[in-house]
């Protein structure tokens, strides 16, 4: 119960304000962070304006195999891919297709 | 993060985000400059196809002027008006076209002259999207906005990587004003539509690929159409590859997509089974338009007539949550972020909505 009740906190997530009014990075936004979670993770990637000096040398990414490219498709695990192997999975989302049961008076 | 120094120029740092900011800054009309542009690298400074952008931008645009400085790490961007026309610019072979072509897309409709542009290069990559979805779901994004009549990309001829040898054609049409959408029905899926090409390689790969995608997809709908699209000769470009493109359109017309690529080693089944499944990934994640362009429409929204544009989207990329940071800093409109659904907590769709800045195409009038 607790655990669900987790989800839906989650769920709940103020967006506006973690977008607009935080110091999260997008990536943490976007992976689940709340508010108040990104204390001390903030400026991996540096934001320039921020404990600069005190950032040792090896968290500076040089490699560049490491680079964030500014790239619109998002790399696939393929691992991740392998859930829908099942068939459970493939049936539920069933409901989205035109064939699906469930509403099918959207017409 | 930015801070503004000055009255508008908007300042940046770091290579992330290029392409939005180039584009922000064009449309929005306010300078902006990007400093430590990969200056910790060992490698410092622009890449060759970041500094290729900023000359197409340069081709496209009239009066705009870049500086660059002397180690590549920062540049200085002053905006001039877009102005169109016909342009030709060869693609670094380091990205793909679809790198180029994407910020275009939403520039070109504010232009002086019609857009015809001419793209050589790599037209399908892992990276950016590939000439066929934008094609197939990138101008149909754009046509909720009002961009319609004479919106084209021909693919003349197809290139792989590494060494191309492609060319598009880009026609796109002048607008006065964005329209604002009210988009937030997502329907149910009623069409599956693919492109399967396979240049230097058996034929035969195309049909492969396409058995395999249909063994998981039959069993949702059957209006599923796979195209097996074949180019010869020197349409085919320099290097052997093959991809498969799919598209799931909805009964209200949001469309979502996938594509796999091929790489060294891996079977035309195996990239077929990926792109098949991350499509089914892409269409569990719900919401009226793809995630790969929620930027797309996101930009298109902000500049929509003075009035509410409201779009359900699925969860948002990260690249979708800086570019709502920057669109403030450049518009200064903040989009209002709301769960869809307020009463399934399940639901991980948004309802985003903003007041259109009522911008006017005033390259236009110039004419």
């Amino acid at each position: 119960a607790l655990e669900s009740f987790k989800q839906n906190t989650k769920r709940r997530r103020d967006l506006v304000k973690l977008i607009y009014a935080s110091d999260l990075t997008p990536e943490q936004i976007a992976a689940g962070a709340e508010l108040g979670d990104g204390g001390d993770a903030k400026g991996a990637h540096g934001d320039g304006d921020e404990d600069d000096f005190f950032r040792p040398k090896g968290a500076v990414k040089t490699s560049l195999a490491e680079e964030v490219l500014d790239q619109t498709k998002e790399d696939v695990a393929v691992d991740a891919l392998a859930k829908w192997e099942d068939e459970a999975l493939l049936d539920s989302i069933r409901h989205l297709f035109i064939t699906g049961s469930g509403g099918g008076d959207e017409d | 993060m930015p801070s503004q120094a000055s009255s508008s120029l908007l300042r940046y740092t770091g290579h992330e985000h290029f392409r939005n900011r180039i584009v922000l800054s064009i449309l929005s009309g306010k300078p902006v400059r990007i400093d430590k542009i990969r200056s910790d690298d060992k490698d410092p400074g622009l890449r060759d196809y970041e500094a290729s952008l900023l000359r197409l931008i340069e081709k496209v645009t009239n009066g705009t002027i870049i500086e660059i400085s002397y180690t590549g790490t920062s540049i200085l961007l002053k905006p001039g008006i877009i102005s169109g026309g016909s342009i030709t610019h060869d693609c670094p072979l380091s990205r793909s076209v679809g790198y180029f072509l994407e910020p275009l897309l939403s520039i070109a409709p504010f232009s002086k002259k019609p857009f015809n542009l001419t793209l050589r290069g790599i037209t399908t990559d892992d990276k950016d999207l590939s000439v066929d979805l934008i094609r197939t779901v990138s101008l149909p994004h754009l046509q909720l906005f009002g961009v319609s009549d004479g919106l084209e990309l021909k693919i003349k001829r197809r290139g792989s990587a590494p060494l191309g040898g492609g060319e598009v054609q880009f026609l796109c049409p002048i607008i006065k004003q964005a329209k604002t959408i009210n988009f937030v029905s997502a329907g149910k899926i009623k069409r599956i539509r693919g492109i399967a090409h396979a240049v230097r390689v058996s034929p035969q790969f195309s049909n492969r690929m396409i058995e395999a995608a249909r063994s998981v997809l039959n069993r949702y709908i059957p209006d599923i159409y796979l195209y097996s699209d074949v180019y010869r000769g020197d349409d085919s470009g320099k290097s052997p590859g093959f991809a498969l493109s799919l598209l799931a359109e909805s009964t209200t017309s949001a469309i979502h997509c996938s594509e796999s690529v091929s790489s060294p080693g891996i079977s035309p089944e195996d990239i077929a089974l990926q792109a098949a499944r991350s499509l089914l990934n892409e269409v569990s994640r719900g919401g009226c338009v793809d995630r790969k362009h929620q930027n797309l429409v996101l930009i298109m929204m902000v500049l929509g007539s003075e009035d509410v544009g409201r779009c359900r989207m699925g969860e948002l990329s990260p690249r979708s949550i800086q570019l709502l940071r920057d669109i403030r800093d450049f518009f200064g409109t903040s989009f209002k972020i709301a769960p869809s659904d307020p009463a399934t907590p399940d639901s991980s769709e948004l309802l985003l909505s903003c007041y259109g800045t009522g911008y006017i195409n005033a390259n236009r009038t110039l004419a």
